[in-house]
Protein backbone atom coordinates (compact mmCIF):
# COMPACT_ATOMS: atom_id res chain seq x y z
CA UNK A 1 0.00 0.00 0.00
CA UNK A 2 1.53 3.37 -0.79
CA UNK A 3 0.24 6.19 0.50
CA UNK A 4 1.25 10.19 -0.61
CA UNK A 5 1.19 12.06 2.58
CA UNK A 6 2.77 15.51 0.84
CA UNK A 7 2.23 18.23 -1.74
CA UNK A 8 5.55 20.51 -1.53
CA UNK A 9 7.16 21.40 -4.50
CA UNK A 10 4.53 22.06 -6.96
CA UNK A 11 6.81 22.24 -10.05
CA UNK A 12 7.47 18.40 -10.11
CA UNK A 13 7.36 16.93 -13.05
CA UNK A 14 8.40 13.79 -11.87
CA UNK A 15 4.50 11.99 -10.94
CA UNK A 16 4.08 10.08 -8.10
CA UNK A 17 3.91 6.96 -9.67
CA UNK A 18 7.17 7.60 -11.19
CA UNK A 19 8.56 7.95 -8.01
CA UNK A 20 7.20 4.39 -6.90
CA UNK A 21 8.90 2.81 -9.82
CA UNK A 22 12.28 4.18 -9.09
CA UNK A 23 12.42 3.15 -5.86
CA UNK A 24 10.85 -0.01 -6.05
CA UNK A 25 13.10 -1.06 -9.19
CA UNK A 26 16.23 0.19 -6.46
CA UNK A 27 14.66 -1.73 -3.98
CA UNK A 28 13.97 -5.19 -5.42
CA UNK A 29 17.33 -4.96 -6.42
CA UNK A 30 18.94 -4.76 -2.59
CA UNK A 31 16.25 -6.68 -0.69
CA UNK A 32 14.45 -8.60 -3.60
CA UNK A 33 11.16 -9.25 -1.98
CA UNK A 34 9.93 -5.59 -1.01
CA UNK A 35 5.99 -6.80 -0.01
CA UNK A 36 6.94 -7.30 3.85
CA UNK A 37 6.43 -3.19 4.00
CA UNK A 38 4.66 -0.87 3.91
CA UNK A 39 5.62 2.12 1.32
CA UNK A 40 5.02 5.51 2.48
CA UNK A 41 5.46 8.53 -0.17
CA UNK A 42 5.41 12.50 0.44
CA UNK A 43 6.27 15.08 -1.93
CA UNK A 44 8.64 17.43 0.29
CA UNK A 45 11.03 20.65 -0.98
CA UNK A 46 14.07 18.18 -1.70
CA UNK A 47 12.05 16.30 -3.59
CA UNK A 48 10.17 13.15 -3.67
CA UNK A 49 10.57 10.80 -0.14
CA UNK A 50 9.89 6.92 -0.44
CA UNK A 51 10.05 5.16 2.11
CA UNK A 52 9.70 1.36 3.12
CA UNK A 53 8.14 0.60 5.99
CA UNK A 54 7.92 -2.97 7.87
CA UNK A 55 4.69 -4.01 7.93
CA UNK A 56 5.04 -5.87 11.13
CA UNK A 57 5.73 -3.81 13.92
CA UNK A 58 6.69 -5.89 16.44
CA UNK A 59 9.81 -7.09 14.23
CA UNK A 60 13.22 -5.44 14.49
CA UNK A 61 14.65 -4.65 11.01
CA UNK A 62 14.42 -1.92 8.49
CA UNK A 63 13.90 -1.45 4.84
CA UNK A 64 15.24 0.99 2.19
CA UNK A 65 14.18 4.66 2.16
CA UNK A 66 14.92 6.98 -0.99
CA UNK A 67 14.75 10.85 -1.55
CA UNK A 68 14.21 11.48 -5.65
CA UNK A 69 15.04 13.83 -7.54
CA UNK A 70 11.62 15.63 -8.80
CA UNK A 71 12.78 17.12 -12.05
CA UNK A 72 15.40 14.30 -13.69
CA UNK A 73 14.24 11.00 -11.22
CA UNK A 74 17.78 10.74 -9.72
CA UNK A 75 18.04 9.10 -6.49
CA UNK A 76 19.41 12.12 -4.66
CA UNK A 77 20.01 9.83 -0.99
CA UNK A 78 19.09 6.32 -0.18
CA UNK A 79 19.50 4.44 2.71
CA UNK A 80 19.32 0.54 3.31
CA UNK A 81 17.69 -0.05 7.00
CA UNK A 82 18.48 -3.61 8.32
CA UNK B 1 22.80 -6.43 42.41
CA UNK B 2 21.80 -3.70 39.45
CA UNK B 3 21.11 -4.31 36.22
CA UNK B 4 24.41 -3.97 34.03
CA UNK B 5 24.71 -1.22 31.39
CA UNK B 6 25.02 -1.27 27.78
CA UNK B 7 28.49 -0.64 28.03
CA UNK B 8 29.10 -3.26 30.48
CA UNK B 9 27.19 -6.00 28.45
CA UNK B 10 29.03 -5.45 25.30
CA UNK B 11 32.30 -6.60 27.32
CA UNK B 12 31.10 -9.37 28.96
CA UNK B 13 32.45 -12.49 27.95
CA UNK B 14 29.47 -14.25 27.96
CA UNK B 15 27.77 -12.02 25.67
CA UNK B 16 30.35 -11.05 23.23
CA UNK B 17 30.37 -15.02 22.64
CA UNK B 18 26.80 -14.74 22.00
CA UNK B 19 27.04 -11.95 19.34
CA UNK B 20 30.29 -13.65 17.76
CA UNK B 21 28.25 -16.96 17.50
CA UNK B 22 25.09 -14.86 16.18
CA UNK B 23 27.32 -13.06 13.46
CA UNK B 24 29.06 -16.76 12.29
CA UNK B 25 25.08 -17.93 12.14
CA UNK B 26 24.38 -15.47 10.05
CA UNK B 27 26.45 -16.30 6.81
CA UNK B 28 27.12 -12.33 6.23
CA UNK B 29 29.48 -13.52 3.78
CA UNK B 30 26.99 -14.99 1.65
CA UNK B 31 24.93 -12.63 -0.35
CA UNK B 32 21.83 -15.31 -0.89
CA UNK B 33 21.66 -16.88 2.33
CA UNK B 34 23.07 -14.23 4.83
CA UNK B 35 20.10 -13.57 6.91
CA UNK B 36 19.54 -12.03 11.24
CA UNK B 37 20.57 -13.80 14.36
CA UNK B 38 20.04 -12.50 17.65
CA UNK B 39 18.53 -13.44 21.26
CA UNK B 40 18.11 -12.53 24.39
CA UNK B 41 20.45 -11.59 27.77
CA UNK B 42 18.91 -12.40 30.97
CA UNK B 43 20.31 -12.02 34.43
CA UNK B 44 19.95 -14.66 37.52
CA UNK B 45 19.04 -13.16 40.12
CA UNK B 46 20.07 -15.38 42.70
CA UNK B 47 23.66 -15.74 41.39
CA UNK B 48 24.15 -12.80 38.83
CA UNK B 49 24.94 -15.17 36.26
CA UNK B 50 24.91 -13.77 32.56
CA UNK B 51 22.41 -16.05 30.27
CA UNK B 52 21.60 -16.20 26.90
CA UNK B 53 18.94 -17.82 24.74
CA UNK B 54 19.17 -17.48 21.07
CA UNK B 55 15.56 -16.08 19.01
CA UNK B 56 14.49 -18.37 15.82
CA UNK B 57 16.68 -16.80 12.66
CA UNK B 58 15.57 -14.09 10.97
CA UNK B 59 15.91 -13.17 7.64
CA UNK B 60 17.68 -10.71 5.36
CA UNK B 61 16.90 -7.45 7.27
CA UNK B 62 14.52 -8.55 10.12
CA UNK B 63 13.90 -11.00 13.29
CA UNK B 64 11.39 -11.23 15.87
CA UNK B 65 12.91 -10.61 19.55
CA UNK B 66 9.18 -9.80 20.81
CA UNK B 67 8.65 -13.33 22.51
CA UNK B 68 11.48 -14.06 24.61
CA UNK B 69 11.66 -17.55 26.63
CA UNK B 70 10.43 -16.86 30.41
CA UNK B 71 14.09 -18.58 32.83
CA UNK B 72 13.23 -19.17 36.19
CA UNK B 73 14.41 -16.58 38.80
CA UNK B 74 15.76 -14.46 35.90
CA UNK B 75 14.88 -11.52 34.47
CA UNK B 76 15.75 -10.17 30.80
CA UNK B 77 18.58 -7.26 30.64
CA UNK B 78 19.13 -7.18 27.14
CA UNK B 79 18.86 -8.13 23.49
CA UNK B 80 21.48 -8.37 20.77
CA UNK B 81 21.08 -9.46 17.31
CA UNK B 82 22.76 -9.39 13.98
CA UNK B 83 22.92 -6.51 10.94
CA UNK B 84 24.59 -9.31 8.49
CA UNK B 85 24.09 -6.88 4.89
CA UNK B 86 27.35 -5.46 4.38
CA UNK B 87 28.07 -1.33 4.56
CA UNK B 88 30.52 -1.27 1.57
CA UNK B 89 27.37 -1.95 -0.41
CA UNK B 90 25.40 1.11 1.10
CA UNK B 91 23.61 -0.99 4.36
CA UNK B 92 23.32 1.60 7.01
CA UNK B 93 24.77 -0.28 9.94
CA UNK B 94 22.95 2.25 12.99
CA UNK B 95 19.98 1.37 14.44
CA UNK B 96 16.91 1.42 12.02
CA UNK B 97 13.66 3.30 12.90
CA UNK B 98 12.11 0.13 13.74
CA UNK B 99 14.62 -1.25 16.26
CA UNK B 100 14.64 1.99 18.13
CA UNK B 101 11.05 1.83 18.29
CA UNK B 102 11.05 -2.00 19.44
CA UNK B 103 14.01 -1.39 21.70
CA UNK B 104 11.80 1.27 23.51
CA UNK B 105 8.85 -0.19 23.79
CA UNK B 106 10.89 -3.60 25.60
CA UNK B 107 13.06 -1.31 27.91
CA UNK B 108 16.53 -3.26 27.55
CA UNK B 109 19.43 -2.80 25.63
CA UNK B 110 19.83 -3.48 22.15
CA UNK B 111 23.70 -4.68 20.74
CA UNK B 112 23.87 -5.01 17.28
CA UNK B 113 26.56 -6.79 15.46
CA UNK B 114 27.38 -5.15 11.96
CA UNK B 115 30.49 -6.17 10.06
CA UNK B 116 32.04 -2.31 11.56
CA UNK B 117 31.39 -3.40 15.32
CA UNK B 118 29.06 -3.55 17.94
CA UNK B 119 26.37 -0.82 18.21
CA UNK B 120 23.59 0.01 21.05
CA UNK B 121 20.18 1.17 20.68
CA UNK B 122 17.93 1.17 23.35
CA UNK B 123 17.71 2.26 27.23
CA UNK B 124 21.31 2.76 28.88
CA UNK B 125 20.30 -0.50 31.12
CA UNK B 126 17.08 -2.41 32.00
CA UNK B 127 14.37 -0.11 32.39
CA UNK B 128 13.67 0.19 36.32
CA UNK B 129 16.00 -2.10 37.09
CA UNK B 130 16.21 -6.02 37.89
CA UNK B 131 12.70 -5.84 38.97
CA UNK B 132 9.46 -6.47 37.68
CA UNK B 133 9.65 -9.68 37.47
CA UNK B 134 10.50 -12.70 34.34
CA UNK B 135 10.65 -11.20 30.70
CA UNK B 136 11.08 -7.48 29.39
CA UNK B 137 10.71 -4.93 32.36
CA UNK B 138 6.90 -3.58 32.87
Amino acid sequence: MATAIGQAASAARLSCDQALKIAREDGEKVYRDLSRFDIRVALEADGWHVDYILKDDRARGGGPHYVIDPLTGGILSKRYEQ
Amino acid sequence: MRAPTAAELMTHPTVRQALEEAWVDSLAEDPIHRHEEGGWIYMSIPSGEILIRRAPSGIQSEIHLDSPPIIADAVIIGVFHTYPNPTAEGWDSGPSEADRRADERDGVPDLIRADNGIHLSGPKRRRGGLEGGPGFPP
